[in-house]
């Protein structure tokens, strides 16, 4: 069984910001310098402290016992002790800390064992002396649910359990001090902050520092925020403590009077960041050789434009307009998404997080490229009927580029065919497309659509078309056929080509959806801008439509634009089975 | 000549504040009495096309058929009920996908298009328009198009996102978000008289999403909350269904429920005057709206405080 993690790229260089070396351009912003300068941390690789590493053996260790609940960590007294090895002893208390079809445990600690209150008490029948009772607090970690046991210890039993659903108990002080660790050892919070702020001043209470409960809504992880105050500005560090690491930072103004102010969640730092510093301006990008402007759309998800290498302008814009999705098994059934922005947009599924930009290797190990990719996705991902998209921009030293995106699942069931829409706009303004035909390059006289199927010949076993200046120079075109070594299995894909036409805006523009879920033809949407009267493209600008069709597939060793949870150290993990597709572009004097 | 002028102040602003207002609103408030504001009637052509009226319902939320459907179940309020009987008028369909369902106290149905993953069938310059199904005939018939705001733009795909009816007056509430922005709050709430079809009054620049109607604290009170933050406002409405006065904020969702900043989706009015608000993350996207968990909070009026107070999230 062959998992895609999505990262054959080597070191990631990643743009977190507006707050990065690049410059913006566009119209002014009208988000605060809050919301530009948040930070959201980089979650592709997973910062480990040494100081987290005893925690992480004790959490494994606990996992291997027959009762695998890790013990509070905080200090006890004899009696609570005694309260809590009664609770994990007890079955009814200890019913959800395994998974009822595998039986593998699930991550649980118990977070605090406290004197019961009189409220505590209060439903029950039977008369109960207050002092003999303890309340102890357990927290599930992959279902988000706490268990409380009232814990009556001189009759040695328990009186009482409950569970509450999307809830998580208080945190114990050991989990407190580690959430202040991570984040006063977090470069990101050290850099938002000035210095690196100490443990001691953030105990103090003197320093107006608290622990503030936060959501992580996204990851459901269990998710604190040190906030540090300065300047009269609060400084929220929000900490996952699933996985030991930093969420993101987020500057807010403290007030002193009137209504609370709005929580900073991870969702609302991740929307607002995403949207003031990738939707509302562009970012340029100047890397070897090549030169653009990107920015995230409403609904063609990460658009790319004035592209070009070495001076020479190659794409006017390149994006992705639509995924279309089918299901086999109910006629008509399925969903055409568009991706984009989180705020204000057409977008079914939605930007997380910001593009990100990543070194190319080849097999030799040495740097060949980069790649700029950007992650959409649904909230519920991988659980039925959410998705992941993909979306990957490819660029090489030597003038080669791709367009490429991938479906990571899960979808709706494992009958579902993915049709991703590209939209291509060549800057040459005066460009001829030929395709193979076994012996010659024949040019298409006119607009025209064409399917990828298994008669398709290919040039060199890999072009199967060229687009070209009536100089010669231009790309070979390279469809998704299972030799990119992305685990791509081949494209089946359609091309269209047509003409940019100076007075009308066939797409440059942003793009509604473009066309249905569920043709299996050819008429997926750019056809309504050659049907019903084919333009000249010969000696033009033109525009490559491209529509890959990616069966989705299940089988296990198999797995195909698909995603399932498994559990791992006790917590639900993403396994991911991209399929990407789209074409490569190869210049022609490469080959000369 | 100075007391003549107190006199005649005194005489004038005796006049503007409390005579003025026996004719339009007052410096005493209209005190009124509670009253439940149901009077939805089942539409006759229910009975006629052989569906019964007491397990039957209306949907717009079926996610392979578009449009509105009448629904009989074998247990009204189950959700997960096995469906007995389903039926969909040829014109249910003419608005692509719609979202709210109004039963007025002729049995008419009143609904508008909103758009589900994408605008294929639902494109923007039709987001405006107000739906209304005949309660004898059962034919959706256009009933009347809003103003549309001239920033009409592509990142906005909403328009019409909520609708309440006041039995007394017959007037029938319409909140609007077309033409809202990032930036920029734009929508309206139409007050609009259903017999005449004239909008009678509105609220500008506010996205106002989820509305309810209460008569809590001797006041007859619009609730809405809007697509731009988690705070309910009210607004009081005079006897002829026009507003009174400004919205103010009166609680808000923040910080409550799972998520903590829930929009408001829908505003119901219990028999006591009670509001159950159902809350839903909303950020004016085309998120699929399963993938939304909802939440219902409950807030009741305090009448020695005078402020609402929430109990606990259902």
């Amino acid at each position: 069984m062959r998992i895609f993690v999505l990262l054959f790229i080597s070191s990631a260089g990643f743009l977190f910001s507006c707050n990065n070396k690049t410059e913006s351009s566009g119209s002014v912003n009208k988000y605060n310098d809050d919301v530009l300068k948040s930070v959201i941390a980089n979650t592709d690789s997973l910062k480990t402290f040494d100081f987290v590493n005893a925690r992480v053996e004790a959490i494994k260790n606990a996992l291997q016992q027959p009762t695998p609940v890790l013990l509070c960590g905080d200090s006890l007294n004899s009696n609570q002790k005694l309260a809590q090895q009664i609770a994990v002893r007890d079955s009814t208390f200890t019913r959800s800390i395994r998974d009822i079809g595998s039986n593998t445990p699930f991550r649980t600690e118990i977070f605090g064992v406290y004197p019961a209150r009189e409220s505590d008490l209060s439903n029950l029948k039977e008369k109960i002396n207050l002092s003999d009772c303890y309340r102890v607090e357990m927290y599930n970690y992959p279902l988000n649910l706490t268990t409380v046991a009232l814990v009556d210890i001189k009759r040695q039993k328990i009186i009482a359990t409950f569970t509450q659903q999307q809830t998580q108990p208080e945190i114990p002080l050991h989990l407190k001090n580690l959430a202040i660790k991570i984040a006063i050892n977090s470069p990101e919070v050290q850099e938002a902050y000035g210095i690196k702020p100490s443990e001691k001043d953030a105990l103090m209470a003197s320093t107006k520092t608290s622990l503030n409960r936060t959501r992580c809504e996204r990851s459901h992880h269990l998710c604190v925020a040190p906030t540090f105050v300065k300047d009269g500005k609060a400084l929220w560090a929000i900490v996952d403590l699933t996985e030991h690491k930093l969420v993101g930072v987020r500057w807010t103004n403290v007030g002193t009077t009137g209504p609370a102010a709005p929580m900073i969640t991870e969702r609302r730092l991740q929307d607002d960041k995403v949207t003031a510093c990738f939707c509302e301006k562009e970012t340029p990008l100047e890397k070897d050789g090549w030169k653009m402007n990107y920015m995230l759309t409403s609904s063609d998800g990460l658009r790319i434009a004035q592209v070009s290498f070495n001076g020479k302008p190659i794409l006017q814009s390149a994006k992705l307009v639509d995924w279309h999705v089918s299901y086999s098994g109910t006629d008509g059934f399925g969903y055409s998404d568009a991706v984009g922005c989180p705020y204000f947009s057409q977008a079914a599924v939605i930007a997380f997080e910001p593009p990100k930009i990543m070194m190319i290797k080849d097999e030799g190990g040495n740097f060949t490229g980069f790649a700029l990719e950007q992650a959409f996705r649904s909230e519920q991902w991988p659980t039925p009927c959410n998705y992941n998209y993909r979306q990957r921009f490819e660029f090489y030293k030597d003038g080669r580029f791709r367009v490429s995106a991938a479906s990571i699942g899960r979808g709706c069931g494992n009958d579902g065919t993915y049709r991703p829409v590209f939209r291509i706009a060549f800057a040459a303004e005066q460009n001829n497309f030929a395709e193979w035909s076994g012996t010659n390059w024949n040019n298409w006289p006119l607009e025209k659509w064409q399917s990828q199927n298994a008669a398709t010949v290919y040039a060199e076993s890999k072009y199967q078309y060229q687009l070209s200046d009536n100089t010669g120079n231009g790309f070979f075109m390279q469809p998704g056929n299972g030799k990119f070594g992305d685990g791509g299995r081949g494209d089946n894909a359609f091309v269209y080509v047509t003409q940019t036409k100076p007075t009308v805006d066939e797409g440059e523009a942003e793009l509604v959806t473009i066309g249905p879920c569920c043709n299996t033809d050819y008429h997926q949407g750019p056809e309504k801008f050659i049907e019903p009267s084919p333009d000249n493209i010969q000696n033009k600008k033109l525009v490559v439509w491209y529509v890959a069709q990616l069966k989705n597939d299940d089988t296990k060793g198999r797995e195909y634009c698909w995603a399932e949870s498994v559990l791992e150290n006790g917590v639900y993990v993403t396994k991911a089975y991209p399929c990407f597709a789209g074409p490569m572009f190869v210049p022609i004097n490469l080959k000369k | 000549m100075k007391l003549k002028l107190h006199t005649n102040a005194g005489i004038i602003l005796f006049i503007a504040c409390c005579l003025l207002p026996i004719l339009h609103s007052s410096c005493k408030e209209e005190v009124v009495d509670f009253d439940a504001n149901n009077c939805k009637r089942n539409p006759p052509f229910i009975q006629t096309m052989g569906f019964d009226a007491k397990s039957s319902f209306f949907s717009t939320s079926d996610i392979k058929t578009m449009g509105l459907l009448l629904l009989q179940s074998e247990q009204p309020g189950n959700p997960n009920a096995r469906i007995t009987k389903s039926f969909q008028h040829p014109s249910w369909k003419k608005g692509g996908w719609l979202a709210p369902i109004l039963i007025d106290d002729a049995g008419n149905i009143f609904t508008s298009p909103a758009p589900f993953i994408n605008i294929l069938d639902n494109p923007i310059a039709n987001n405006n328009t107000i739906y209304r199904v005949d309660a004898g005939t059962g034919e959706m018939q256009e009933f009347l198009r809003l103003p549309f705001e001239d920033s009409i733009n592509s990142q906005n795909p909403y328009g019409i996102i909520g609708m309440v009816y006041l039995c007394e007056t017959g007037t029938l509430y319409v909140s609007s978000v077309a033409g809202s922005r990032l930036h920029e709050e734009n929508g309206h709430i139409y007050a609009i008289d259903v017999k005449s079809k004239k909008i009678i009054d509105q609220i500008n620049h506010i996205d106002a999403m989820g509305m309810g109607i209460s008569y809590a604290a001797g006041k007859r009170q619009l609730f809405f909350g809007t697509g731009r933050n988690s705070d309910v406002q009210s607004v009081t409405l005079n006897a002829a269904g026009k507003y009174s006065g400004k919205p103010e904020v009166v609680f808000t969702l923040q910080n409550l429920g799972s998520r903590g900043d829930d929009k408001v989706r829908r505003i119901r009015s219990g028999p006591s005057g009670n509001l159950a608000v159902s809350g839903i993350e909303f950020n004016f996207n085309l998120v699929a709206p399963r993938e939304k968990q909802e939440t219902v909070y409950e807030f009741v009026y305090d009448e020695e405080s005078q402020k609402w107070v929430f109990q606990k999230p259902r």
